[in-house]
């Protein structure tokens, strides 16, 4: 559905700036009715790659084609196939929420006859029932953020691409986004296209992709990442954490770290932790309040894929 | 109703929606104008003197010029709404959407030129104060003259701003390049006895034929003006400088910004 193709993208510089290069013969295909997370520290290239996909910047090499159409060569047909939410909302907070659905019908040439349906189809993905004739700038930004998804479903879009769109909502106004976006995506279909930086948001999706410099580090469901590091760690919550580890090691001869008032040992291959676990429960019970095993989450992947490529520079 | 047309109405429709919620903005650009012409108007009164107009006091010899100035105001704080448009994330949602890019040119022009107008036609109420009378021709030729002025300022301030990432920055533009060229319009004092070298740039300014054509029909019969070369050459460089205006800022939207070609190694 979203077909990238060794794409390369320099920023021109000036006199004093280098250029600057910030995709670099990147490849990567989302399929129809996936719903895919591009993540990627500060400056990984995440955002150029956004503008492109959207249109906003013409790539220095390399191909893209959204449901089919090339977007240098179509640009028109796949704008009609698209939604944007952009990471600053593409609302205007002067107007009401009808007036800003209103301009978007007439921008996609929504008829008259079908935008009352179209719009009331919309705002039930929302909350924002009753709110029709408030202006935007006095709406919390959680709602705010739905008139923006209300804007963009009612235009019937085919793949959806979002920057960023829960940075700055509370955590309940993000779980309401991110529910009606994963609702979304298997009651439509819709392709998603979403860059995040919260991995939480990544764990329901059906891949993640990781970028680094320009280039696409890790691409994957959620699971391969995490297999991907390929070990657990043990880790044990205790009255008095630092004599524990004390004993950990000068007993069991383990590795062991405290963190607050966790005793976390070093990581060890999968399937090595539950043995471990038992022979330490069994030892010091009395002094364990919990021992768990902690799965890798998708932030140490992160870590991992991210800081092993400053690695092998 | 083509779709061209649709989505500039409703653009433009917005830009005065906005412009008339914000009382402050409809005060501030008819008043600075009103008061402008108030008190150059009379404080020049008694020391203005014009050979071969000697009966036209500096109040109306001020008046078409004061219009002028109210028309580039309101179409400079227009078009500095894209610079806003741009950081609020509004103008990202129309450049996503599938409209053609002169719809978008469109709409901001339309929308500040019909402000501009408004406000203007308050100012020509005030005509027949001065002692000045337009036949229904005459009035015609004003608000023509008046239109392709809205869309000559309104372009320029289009490509201005397009670029532009601050407000602060085209107050700054508009102070050493749109003011100036009013100035050098004849809309303060006439073009008469002025330097050669002032008198060069005033005759290139697009702004001085505009002034041409909005003072002309207050001073004589519109058929008298159809046959005069003088009226008509200042009605045609109008023209062009709307329509390249137009085909400037749609070629200013289209340019996307365009990554380097790399190297080939």
């Amino acid at each position: 559905m979203i077909r990238i193709r060794n794409l390369t993208h320099i920023y021109p510089g000036s006199r004093k700036v280098a250029p600057h290069v910030a995709v670099s013969d990147l490849s990567l295909e989302v399929r129809e009715g996936e719903f895919a997370i591009l993540s990627g520290p500060n400056g990984s290239g995440k955002s150029t790659l956004f503008r492109i996909l959207c249109g906003l910047a013409r790539p220095s090499a390399g191909q893209v084609s959204i449901a089919g159409f090339d977007l240098l060569t179509e640009p028109a047909r796949v704008r009609d196939v698209l939604g944007v939410v952009f990471q600053s909302p593409a609302v205007d907070k002067q107007l009401t929420v009808a007036e800003n659905l209103a301009i978007q019908a007439d921008l996609y040439g929504i008829p008259a006859a079908e935008y009352l349906a179209r719009r009331d189809e919309a705002l039930a993905w929302t909350d924002l029932g009753g709110r029709l004739d408030n202006r935007v700038e006095t709406l919390s930004g959680g709602l705010a953020r739905q008139v923006e998804l209300a804007k963009v479903l009612m235009t019937n879009p085919r793949v959806l691409l979002l920057d960023e769109p829960t940075t700055g909502l509370d955590p309940v106004s993000r779980r309401n986004f991110l529910e009606a976006l994963q609702r979304l995506h298997h009651e439509r279909g819709l392709t998603i296209l979403m860059t995040s930086h919260v991995f939480s948001e990544a764990e329901d999706v059906d891949r993640v992709a990781i970028m680094r410099e320009g280039k696409l580090m890790a691409y994957d469901t959620p699971q391969a990442l995490r297999a991907m590091i390929g070990t657990e760690m043990v880790v044990i919550q205790s009255r008095d954490a630092k004599v524990l580890a004390g004993r950990l090691e000068s007993e069991l001869g383990l590795t062991a770290s405290v963190v607050g008032d966790e005793v976390r040992l070093a990581e060890t291959e999968n399937g090595d932790s539950l043995p471990l676990l038992e022979k330490i429960l069994q030892r010091y019970r009395p002094d364990i309040r919990s021992i768990s095993i902690k799965q890798p989450g998708l932030d140490d992947v992160f870590v991992r894929v991210t800081g092993a490529a400053s690695g092998q520079e | 109703m083509s779709s061209l047309a649709r989505v500039s109405l409703s653009l433009a429709r917005r830009e005065m929606v906005r412009f008339f919620r914000q009382p402050q903005r409809v005060i501030g650009t008819i008043a600075q104008p009103l008061l402008f012409w108030l008190f150059l108007g009379f404080g020049f009164a008694g020391s203005f003197r014009i050979p071969g107009m000697e009966n036209v006091t500096y109040l109306e010899y001020f008046y078409p010029g004061v219009m002028l100035m109210l028309m580039l105001f309101s179409a400079v704080f227009s078009t500095i709404t894209i610079i806003e448009d741009r950081d609020a994330g509004f103008l990202q949602g129309v450049l996503v959407a599938p409209v053609s890019r002169l719809a978008i040119v469109l709409g901001k022009v339309i929308g500040a030129t019909s402000i501009a107008l408004i406000q203007t036609m308050i100012f020509l109420a005030a005509a027949p104060v001065l002692g000045l009378s337009l036949g229904l021709g005459g009035v015609v030729m004003v608000v023509g003259g008046f239109v392709l002025a809205g869309i000559g300022f309104s372009t320029l301030g289009f490509l201005l701003a397009w670029g532009m990432r601050s407000t602060a920055a085209f107050h700054a533009v508009m102070m050493v390049f749109l003011m100036p060229l009013w100035m050098l319009s004849g809309a303060l004092f006439p073009l008469d006895n002025v330097p050669t070298a002032m008198k060069a740039v005033m005759l290139i300014n697009p702004v001085s034929h505009a002034l041409e054509i909005i003072r002309a029909p207050f001073y004589a019969e519109p058929a008298a003006l159809l046959s005069d070369s003088h009226y008509l050459l200042a009605l045609a460089i109008s023209v062009v400088w709307a329509v390249g205006g137009l085909a400037l800022s749609m070629i200013r939207v289209n340019r996307r910004e365009i990554g380097l070609a790399p190297k080939v190694s």
